[in-house]
């Protein structure tokens, strides 16, 4: 079928009746009246050693039914293993629970299950423990020093991993630049914080010996995976289902340290426990992400071209690798959508006594993103030139795609210089270009600044990933059986958390079978029951399950055309599927309903030679390449230059995620994107204290998480480019959003403060970091003002 | 431990009665001991709004009261908003906006701008904004949010005044 009605129609939304009502289902509402509930005791030290344990207090409690050592759970587990390795990392034998040294403040060290979590806590205050603190560090740099106290003895210098590429001749275009600009850039840590936090519902079964596991994670069928591997059980024996979760961005991926303790505890109390994390451990227990101070140069000729980039940084991985570790994507998209083929990046990954790092919407691009595009704009305030143009003319034309930019990552298609071209005219840059000297006489501030991406999304095939060392492949599946009344179900290992996958994916099966998205129902995030799955995760969703569900779909279509021509005595090449039904091509009066057809294959009473009964399809589909999104963003700001204080006043992305199967809720991840992309650029930090090794601002009083009254109204524009390598054409769009934002701002503020010359290096940007800025500036010789 | 409350309330209409201890916080109450999950919780600090319920028609953040405090006080959560029947025009209005993703913050959301438009004013923009600081959201970026409650507050305050 050809002609897809629901592909491109903003449906509304299949998840939100249920929703709206309060009558989603998360982890926390699954109340099991025998059910116990765990509290988790947490190492209050950067790094220490446990030097005896007593939990005696704690086990005469009335209540309390169990306590968990990390002693034991170090005997009868493996450690977690990492599924996205670095090239030779060394390994940190990662426990649910560390014995007997613990490496951050909030390792889990000690469990209680007890009648209720008040008691379990009151329970936890009962256990006494000896620890003798050790050394510790909390910055990256510091830590690959010689003579920094080291997290394992059997990894030198607290260096996890250290990798090079190098692309072209980078060294001669830097000798041969007409302008080097170089900076020292400070990326903070921050978390994704989703307003569901964690937790888990374990049963065990001393009859079955099985594990039921009910968990808040964007990836059961890893989860269970992960579980089966680090419990050294059979995958078979472990059930993992994700009811409604209350957010993921990255955060609710693979197994965590509380999972396992809260398994251990139901298989030995033979009852089902339950664990809810609160929001202070949330802090502590959840990766953290984007810490990294990167070193970068850009090189240019005299005539605006960009010639080569040299990058040499250090990502803070906390204490440990943890399953999905630190990001990937830094390399890969450090190059941007630019003509840039010399290069050399030098990348190393430090071990810290923090909180251990993992995926966060955006997987390292927000971060490339905002080193280039603050040095790009450097570049052209040397050269002279007008950052919009430096950009326009080093951006990849439409006719020089496919390109393989200098880290290997083969941008597909697109517009690049419309993009930006669509950015700029919808913000207003001319105008704000026209009026600034003269806001400036006035000592009204006001600057417009830009930044481009190309955006990875989906993953080049699981062959790709398996030569990474991953362990997962890049495929989804589909399970989809029609029912005697002509309803499809679909059965799929995606766990639904905000994405509207029931929504998408019911639009895109609806369409192949001749439905309407209400005749779809949805069965996701069970272990049990669906096919192999990977997860929603890498803006993949959309990219390999529709390609799972064009193939199921095309079968089911074709075993109804043969059903339905041999009940009416046509030939099935002259049947077609339409609005539900099945009718002659030539003669739309020669029809069978779909429910009718269903009926048919379900009695099994009169099949064509050959055919079984029933309706049912599954397939896998594994993408044969990355989708390639991109996008431009425009903002303007005002800055007060005596306190730092800004206001921004427009915020614009342009962006191409190729196909929309539903541009409303594509709509919806891009603001969700922009809005963590701004959380992170203006307001969040998860700062360490580096004497006492602590976390100092981890509640939600003291991050701050921006509200409504934080952030502007933003105006999005998009091109549609159809992916040529996946289902539909579409292209990832779940994290897009988020890669922009630092720097357009970054640069909004720095054009606007151009006659101080302030440069911005590190984030968040607040306005004591600009006044900050401002200050050093200001007693910098008077050369850096143009 | 913690002394035990009889405590009286009416949730949604009900009248319920049950003991308490002295520490059961008003959320725990609601959802665990009365079973109406719609009420979220997202911080347990009075920061993220999740846990937003009205009482006595006024907005609380029911994760920052204890349960005896509510004893003799009548409470609106959102399964009382449309109860079984067709969607509340709050409902209706995020709905419509694509005001939800992940749908974890929606139900503080709807009751905050419930109690908004029961104070009779027509909000929009940056004002509106304001308004809704108390609650947060990480999936929406709030535009279709604070477009929600737009629409909501010109159709329900605008007809009461019309
Ligand atoms: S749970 Fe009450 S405000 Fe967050
Ligand atoms: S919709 Fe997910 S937190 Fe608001």
């Amino acid at each position: 079928m050809d002609k897809l009605p629901w592909v491109g129609v903003s449906v509304k939304r299949k998840e939100d009746e249920r929703l709206l009502r309060g009558a989603g289902r998360f982890l926390d509402d699954l109340d099991d009246t025998v059910a116990l509930h765990a509290a988790i005791g947490r190492c209050p030290y950067p790094h220490a050693r446990i030097r005896g344990i007593d939990p005696g207090g704690a086990l005469e409690m009335a209540g309390v039914e169990a306590v968990l050592l990390g002693r034991d759970v170090v005997a009868r587990t493996e450690p977690t293993n990492v599924l996205r390795p670095f090239p030779g990392a060394a390994t940190t034998a990662y426990y649910a629970m560390a014995h007997p040294v613990a490496r951050y403040e909030g390792e889990p060290v000690v469990a209680v299950a007890a009648r209720d979590r008040y008691e379990a806590e009151d329970a936890l205050e009962r256990i006494a423990i000896d620890w003798e603190p050790l050394p510790h560090v909390v910055d990256a740099e510091e830590a690959l020093r010689s003579g920094s106290p080291l997290l394992f003895d059997q990894v030198p210098s607290n260096l996890l991993a250290a990798s090079t590429v190098k692309a072209g001749d980078p060294d001669a275009a830097f000798r041969q630049a007409a302008a080097v600009v170089k900076g020292k850039l400070r990326i903070n840590r921050v978390t994704g914080l989703p307003i569901e936090t964690r937790g888990l519902l374990a049963r065990y079964s001393d009859q079955t010996r099985t594990l039921e596991v009910w968990s808040s994670t964007q990836t059961p069928h890893l989860v269970r995976a992960q579980l089966a591997h680090v419990l050294r059980m059979a995958e078979s024996d472990i059930r993992v289902i994700a009811p409604d979760v209350g957010g993921g961005f990255g955060i609710k991926m693979c197994v965590y340290p509380e999972d396992v303790v809260v398994c251990l505890l139901a298989i030995d109390i033979g009852r089902p426990v339950k664990w809810v994390e609160d929001r202070v451990e949330h802090f502590r227990g959840c990766t953290h992400a984007r810490e990294a101070v990167h070193e970068l140069e850009l090189a240019g000729s005299a005539d605006g071209t960009l010639t080569a980039l040299r990058d040499r940084y250090v990502i803070d991985a906390g204490a440990y690798n943890s399953p999905f570790g630190p990001p990937m994507l830094t390399n890969l998209m450090l190059p941007g959508p630019y003509r840039l083929r010399d290069g050399e990046i030098e990348r190393r990954v430090a071990l810290t006594n923090k909180v251990p790092v993992g995926p966060y919407r955006g997987y390292g691009q927000p971060e490339s993103n905002f080193v280039r595009e603050v040095l790009l704009d450097r570049l052209a305030r040397k050269l002279g030139q007008d950052p919009a143009d430096l950009r326009r003319k080093n951006l990849l034309r439409p006719d020089e795609l496919p390109f393989q930019n200098l880290t290997g990552a083969t941008y597909d298609s697109g517009d690049y210089v419309r993009c930006l071209d669509l950015a700029l005219s919808r913000v207003g840059y001319d105008e704000v270009r026209a009026g600034q000297a003269a806001w400036r006489r006035e000592h009204r501030y006001v600057g417009v600044g830009v930044s481009c991406y190309a955006e990875f999304t989906g993953y080049p095939s699981s062959a790709f990933l398996g030569r990474t060392g991953a362990g997962f492949g890049a495929y989804e599946s589909v399970t989809i059986r029609m029912d005697r009344a002509g309803r499809a179900a679909i059965y799929t290992g995606v766990s639904t958390f905000g994405q509207g996958m029931e929504t998408t994916f019911a639009q895109v099966c609806a369409s192949s079978l001749g439905l309407e998205p209400a005749d779809i129902t949805i069965y996701g995030g069970d272990s049990r029951g669906t096919p192999y799955s990977v997860g929603g995760f890498a803006s993949r969703t959309m990219i390999a399950g529709a390609g799972a569900i064009a193939t199921a779909t095309g079968e089911i279509r074709a075993k109804m055309l043969r059903l339905a021509g041999h009940l009416l005595g046509v030939a099935p090449e002259h049947l077609e599927v339409a609005a539900g039904v099945v009718r002659r091509t030539d003669d739309p009066s020669v029809q069978l309903s779909i429910r009718e057809v269903s009926e048919a294959a379900f009695l099994g009473h009169r099949l064509p030679p050959g055919d079984d009964p029933g309706l049912e399809a599954t397939a896998y589909h594994d993408p044969p390449a990355s989708a390639f999104g991109y996008g431009s963003v425009a903002a303007r700001v005002e800055v007060d230059p005596r306190s730092g204080a800004f206001d921004l006043q427009r915020y614009v992305l342009v962006h191409d995620c190729g196909t929309q199967v539903n541009p409303m809720i594509v709509e919806g991840q891009i603001h969700g994107g922009i809005a963590q992309g701004l959380a992170a650029a203006l307001f969040e930090e998860l700062q360490y204290d580096r004497d006492t090794g602590q976390l100092v601002n981890g509640t939600l009083v003291d991050y701050f998480a921006p509200s409504a009254a934080d952030l502007p109204r933003f105006e999005l524009d998009h091109l549609e480019t159809p992916a040529p390598a996946t289902s539909l054409g579409v292209k990832g769009v779940g994290e897009g959003g988020t890669i922009g934002a630092a720097a357009a701002v970054a640069n909004a503020i720095g054009d606007a403060l151009a006659p101080f010359g302030v440069e911005l290096d590190r984030l968040p940007i607040t306005a004591e970091s600009v006044w900050r800025a401002l200050e050093a500036a200001r007693s910098r010789p008077a050369a850096a003002v143009n | 431990m913690s002394s035990r409350h009889r405590i009286r309330v009416t949730v949604n209409g009900r009248a319920y009665e049950r003991d308490v201890q002295g520490r059961r916080l008003l959320v725990d109450f609601l959802r665990h001991d009365l079973g109406l999950y719609g009420t979220h919780v997202g911080c347990e600090q009075g920061v993220c709004g999740a846990c937003t319920v009205l009482l006595d028609g006024q907005v609380v953040k029911s994760c920052l009261m204890l349960a005896p405090q509510a004893d003799g006080r009548t409470l609106t959560t959102v399964e009382g908003l449309a109860g079984r029947g067709e969607l509340h025009p709050v409902q209706e209005a995020f709905r419509e906006a694509h005001g939800l993703q992940c749908g974890y913050c929606t139900p503080g959301f709807l009751l905050s701008a419930v109690a908004l438009a029961d104070r009779g004013v027509v909000l929009e923009g940056k004002s509106l904004r304001a308004e809704l600081a108390g609650n947060l959201c990480r999936c929406t970026g709030y535009q279709n949010i604070v477009e929600a409650v737009e629409r909501y507050l010109r159709q329900t305050v605008g007809s009461r005044r019309g």
